[in-house]
């Protein structure tokens, strides 16, 4: 059996997560075994005139020619997948859309900004067909593997719907609203193993929402710590902002 | 097995004797603290580490007897049935457990016997030892352990303590907890002083432990009748976020979610079980994307039938235990005692 020709893009992002993969020490090894990496930019020159068994694009769609990019290795892949939370959710590159585009333009690019024109920042799934998601900023290399697995089998891989909180309690942390620190763990969506809050950090949110988060009680419940509504939005934003877009795409390119 | 109703005492100054001793040949495990005023059980090799006055830890005991995951099958995906079940049991002893947490586990001793019987939680049952701890005051205000008549010692240990000041007052139980006694070689039997301190410590107890919740609780089954369309239901489940913490925590809940992983070599794999709550989305979601209970307010009501009113009908006991857990886990301010209180208020 050929191995299956893998690829990886970057889109706006920071390439850390691709980083990630060089992280993974000897797991790496056993993930080369079953696949062909044939274009990977960060690590080797070569690049792949041919189509792709499994494109791994990291990153979030933030212009015309990232979404030209994008629409064009969708082309060429058999299986597309979002890789880390700007590709998945939009991740913190979401932050751009509470401001006006002109304006942000000027602040980036001054006098230039004309000719860097920019477009509000879209997850892949916004903009082509996604078949498969690995959150996390950067992504958590467990799940990586998890993901990986999965898409080898050809099977789906369902990101986990419940909250951080239920494998903040499975490790048996101290909450973080019990030391007085508002954690986003309860509207986000768990898989990370919880591992900020084991590491002593609130979690902020970046695997992104669950499907149906509770976010009024969530609200109420920061208000109660002392947190000013606008802190409550930042937080709430932080990696989130792009889900104000999801009802307007969801048609386009979902049928 | 002969039932032992005997009464040792450890000198307080030999409970670290007793400890290393145990850790010898057992995983011993006890309350330490986690800061911030939380406490969790975890493996100890002296008595340096033990917290005894401590409130209910962050998880209760049951995470021995069902951990939060565990494989339960290994397989290989070629031709033929190639399955082998997973039993993986360690010898435990698990000191300092409150008598509310007693009282959780006798629930869950009574679920996980029922047919199909479940191996796994009685196979770490058979290898575990538990070393019950009295409360002889409240932990905190958050527990409801008289309403739910779990602050007495009733059974379910195998050694039992009490704390008398300079020394324990332990009862034993069982032939397991009998051989403990024996092999520290540290216990004395108690003297009639000894004994008659014990029952003033009771009669102290039963004067300041009181209905944490103005109900008898034998009205509770029929307070609950009453209250399938209670407004309190909808008030909570505004301010409920979902985080499944309460059901997390609780030592009497037991449900879980089982799904299969594949290994790296792609052709073997396990199974394994994890805890599950019926407070997140998907618990109750099937396929096709129906929610059988998809508001926040069904979901909390469920968790509370749960506990008061359903478990009378199967089992015959309240599954509340009255440890406070679910109350000192809830970030949203929940809280089991006023729930209870203002369903009364309306029954009455
Ligand atoms: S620390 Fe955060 S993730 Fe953990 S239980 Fe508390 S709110 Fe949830
Ligand atoms: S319902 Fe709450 S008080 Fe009752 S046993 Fe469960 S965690 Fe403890
Ligand atoms: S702990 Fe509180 S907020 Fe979390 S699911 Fe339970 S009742 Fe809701």
């Amino acid at each position: 059996m050929t191995k299956p020709k893998i690829a990886f893009f970057d889109l706006s992002c920071c390439e850390g997560c691709q980083l990630q993969l060089a992280n993974m020490g000897e797991l790496l090894l056993d993930v080369l075994e079953l696949v062909d990496v044939v274009e990977f930019r960060e690590v080797m020159s070569e690049k792949w005139e041919g189509n792709f068994d499994v494109a791994l694009v990291e990153g979030s769609v933030t212009d015309d020619h990232s979404e030209e990019r994008l629409k064009a290795i969708r082309g060429r892949s058999k299986v597309l997948v979002a890789f880390g939370a700007c590709a998945a959710t939009g991740g913190v590159n979401g932050m751009k859309n509470s401001f006006d585009l002109e304006e942000i333009g000027k602040y980036v690019y001054g006098a230039d900004h004309k000719s860097f024109p920019t477009r509000k920042t879209r997850p892949l799934h916004q903009v082509v067909k996604v078949d498969y998601t690995i959150n996390n900023c950067p992504a958590y290399i467990p799940e990586l593997v998890e993901v990986l697995k999965h898409i080898l089998k050809g099977l789906p891989y369902a990101v986990p719907d419940y909250p951080v909180c239920v494998e903040c309690k499975f490790n048996e942390n101290v909450c973080m609203y019990e030391r007085g620190a508002a954690c986003m763990g309860p509207v986000t969506r768990a898989g990370c193993g919880s591992q900020c809050i084991n590491n002593n950090n609130i979690c902020y949110g970046c695997r992104g929402m669950v499907s149906n988060p509770r976010e009024n009680a969530a609200r109420d419940i920061m208000a109660k710590y002392n947190i000013t509504p606008e802190l409550i939005a930042k937080k709430m934003e932080m990696y989130n902002k792009c889900r104000e877009e999801e009802k307007n795409v969801k048609k386009e390119h979902h049928h | 097995m002969a039932t032992h109703t005997r009464y040792y005492t450890l000198r307080k100054d030999d409970l670290n004797s007793f400890i290393v001793k145990l850790s010898r040949d057992h995983k011993v495990v006890a309350p330490v603290s986690k800061g911030y005023g939380n406490f969790a059980f975890a493996e100890v090799t002296s008595s340096n580490d033990i917290v005894l006055k401590y409130i209910p830890t962050i998880l209760p005991p049951k995470k021995y007897f069902f951990p939060q995951r565990e494989t339960i099958l290994t397989f290989s995906t070629g031709r033929g049935e190639n399955a082998e079940a997973i039993l993986e049991h360690e010898d435990t002893v698990i000191f300092g457990v409150h008598t509310c947490d007693l009282n959780g586990i006798q629930c869950l001793n009574i679920v996980f016997s029922e047919r199909p019987r479940d191996y796994n939680y009685l196979g770490r049952k058979d290898k575990i030892t538990i070393i019950g701890l009295e409360c002889s005051e409240y932990c905190d205000k958050d527990a409801s352990c008289n309403l739910m008549n779990s602050n007495f010692p009733n059974g379910g240990y195998d050694l039992f303590f009490t704390d008398l000041g300079d020394a324990f007052m332990v009862h034993v139980n069982t032939q397991a907890g009998e051989d403990l006694v024996e092999n520290a070689n540290l216990f004395k039997p108690a003297s009639p002083e000894q004994m008659a301190a014990l029952y003033s410590l009771r009669d102290a107890k039963r004067a300041l432990f009181k209905n944490e919740v103005a109900v008898d609780r034998k009205d509770i089954p029929a307070i609950f009748d009453k209250s399938e369309n209670s407004a309190v239901w909808q008030k909570a489940g505004e301010k409920c976020v979902g985080c499944g913490n309460c059901t997390n925590v609780c030592p009497t809940c037991y449900c879980f979610d089982i799904a299969d992983t594949m290994n790296l070599d792609l052709k073997s794999g396990r199974r394994v079980r994890s805890w599950d709550s019926c407070q997140v989305e998907p618990f109750a979601r099937v396929a096709g994307g129906e929610n059988f209970r998809s508001g926040q307010a069904e979901r909390l009501r469920h968790r509370y039938y749960r506990k008061f009113r359903y478990s009378l009908g199967k089992y015959y006991r309240f599954f509340c235990t009255g440890c406070g857990r679910c109350t000192r886990a809830c970030m949203a301010g929940i809280r089991l005692k006023e729930t209870l209180a203002e369903l009364v208020k309306e029954a009455l």
